[in-house]
């Protein structure tokens, strides 16, 4: 399967990878120019993080080989897509009970902002073929890579 | 290969998906008492009328044929017959197998309080038909009585209101939810269903219910002679698992059957699977990676469950998320508590010589998941020089080279990076 690979030393921290998220995923344009920074329903599924020693550390969702995330669903919004690799998120049928957030050892899962109702889930761009916080990344700390599973 | 697998829940389901996944040519049976696949985990949505029966499934349409399961609907198992590899059930039919998993999961108990047995109008909630059964009682209701006030009672009483009844809580411990929180969160909780009409009585217990002369309950009385008026009775007070089909087998029972980290049972060939198991919080998680694991060994691959850590729970009232991991109620001075407050996000982490044994997340709940694999691992966290309620994955990163994310190992009290 394919995978978002991070190189956390060349990480500049200019959060292109999530304003690339925001991009893709603003309901009123895919393009950077649609984007209004000031509305709240405009949010990202990854972020960065500085740890204690102030570097920088781009967080984004592994579509987990063993993935504690469906694991602990109790609803079956998030399942494991066999055939892609990827770890689907299903907002019709979540009901919204954090159990995922709760349980995502590498802290990727948020509810959003707005409503506290949709987890926001990384879905790799679906039909991208590179994913926009790829795209975004000036300093290639971001790049694709073929796994094996 | 012959399964089969009693039980069509959190851990069975998995368990069968799992075994479909590494044998795709054994035969494998699912009988339950169930003729319905759902989460028992949004029952309360069906009393809210916020989800029809068919939005209660957790499995996708088709589950069984797509995967090419046998599934016997509406039977309990009534004995097992190790030496001839068999299950008795309930309409005398044997059926016989290579492995079984037993994955019966447990039943709501109502305790033995003066009459609350014998009201007519007393409900637990657990299967679907409880669900239904309250349902229905709820259309020419005015009043309830909640006996419990943890997630379940809660998640009951929340939609009990939605729907125009005026609901009373009784719960023993000194708040509502005191397994998960503590006095602070559980507030903003009270307060929001006191908001909405709620009685909510703490520190207290049900001393007896009184019957009318249809055999229904018209009034709960309180150890502190509180009297509350009810139509309906809902008890949330624990749970005993299902399993007494297994008398006259070697399957050891100690409230629950015990399992080793395979799920094995002392019977050869015979695994156990979520929350008929002993010695454990019965939490869909834990049920579901049992199921997985059972699965595994059933199949001949060995797997073993990696961490039973249970004591999490997320939850949402009113729109305000709560996650609650370890146990955030310590009371012993040699713990240091540190707390964030301002008003609306509440967050606590309890912790000791750089170990975290437990935290509340209220209303900032993003990210959380770091903490739970801390606490549930017990990673000290005495190197890390920042804010604690900053800690997350950022400050354990570390990607191999199929990009999979790891933790950075960290001996206690030395910095490795």
């Amino acid at each position: 399967m394919r995978r978002i690979m991070i190189d956390r030393y060349k990480c500049e921290a200019c959060l292109g990878c999530v304003l690339g998220c925001m991009v893709e995923h603003n309901k009123k344009g895919k393009s950077i120019y649609d984007l209004d920074l000031e509305d709240m329903a405009n949010e990202s599924r990854n972020h960065v993080e500085v740890d204690y020693e102030n570097r920088p550390a781009p967080i984004i969702c592994r579509h987990c080989e063993d993935p504690e995330c469906v694991t602990t669903c109790m609803s079956g919004a998030m399942t494991k897509n066999e055939e892609t690799g990827l770890v689907e998120y299903d907002k019709d049928k979540c009901a919204s009970c954090f159990m995922c957030v709760m349980s995502c050892p590498y802290g990727v899962l948020k509810a959003d902002r707005i409503n506290n109702e949709v987890i926001m889930k990384c879905d790799m761009c679906s039909n991208r073929e590179v994913p926009r916080c790829v795209e975004f990344c000036p300093t290639r700390a971001l790049y694709m890579v073929e796994v094996a599973r | 290969m012959k399964y089969l697998i009693l039980g069509a829940s959190a851990a069975g389901i998995n368990a069968a998906k799992t075994l479909r996944k590494l044998d795709k040519d054994g035969s494998i049976t699912i009988i339950s008492i169930d003729d319905k696949v759902y989460s028992r985990c949004m029952l309360h949505l069906y009393i809210g009328k916020k989800r029809s029966i068919d939005r209660l499934s957790f499995v996708e349409e088709y589950f069984f044929e797509k995967n090419n399961i046998n599934w016997i609907k509406g039977r309990r198992a009534t004995k097992i017959e190790p030496e001839k590899k068999r299950v008795v059930l309930d309409d005398g039919s044997s059926h016989e197998y290579d492995k079984l998993l037993i994955a019966t999961g447990s039943s709501a108990v109502v305790p033995p309080v003066g009459n609350l047995r014998e009201g007519k109008n007393v409900f637990t909630l657990r299967n679907l038909e409880d669900a239904i059964a309250i349902d229905k009682l709820a259309d020419g209701s005015e009043r309830a009585v909640i006996i419990g006030g943890g997630l379940i009672g809660i998640d009951v009483a929340v939609e009990l209101m939605d729907r125009g009844l005026k609901v009373d809580i009784v719960e023993m411990g000194p708040n509502i939810l005191p397994m998960q929180l503590d006095k602070r969160s559980a507030n903003v909780y009270e307060r929001e269903l006191k908001k909405r009409g709620a009685g909510i009585f703490t520190n207290v217990l049900a001393q007896k219910g009184v019957l009318d002369s249809n055999g229904n309950i018209v009034e709960v009385v309180l150890k502190d002679g509180t009297s509350l008026s009810a139509d309906m009775v809902i008890v949330a007070a624990g749970v005993r698992a299902n399993a007494d089909f297994i008398e006259g087998t070697n399957i050891k029972f100690d409230r629950g059957i015990v399992v080793n980290e395979r799920c094995e049972t002392d019977e050869e060939d015979i695994y156990a699977a979520g929350d008929v198991c002993a010695n454990k919080p019965g939490i869909w998680p834990l049920a579901v990676e049992e199921g997985i694991t059972a699965a595994y060994n059933m199949a001949g691959l060995e797997r073993k469950i990696e961490n039973s850590f249970g004591f999490k729970n997320s939850m949402s009232f009113y729109g305000i998320p709560t996650i609650s991991i370890g146990n955030p109620n310590i009371d012993d001075e040699d713990y240091q508590i540190d707390i964030y407050d301002d008003g609306k996000v509440y967050k606590k982490v309890v912790h000791k010589d750089g170990i975290i044994y437990g935290a509340i997340f209220q209303r900032d709940i993003s990210y959380a998941g770091v903490f739970t694999k801390i606490i549930a691992e017990k990673i000290p966290i005495d190197t890390i020089d920042k804010n604690i309620f900053k800690i997350g994955y950022g400050d354990f990163f570390n990607i191999n080279s199929k990009g999979e994310f790891e933790f950075t190992k960290r001996e206690y009290g030395l910095k490795i990076i």
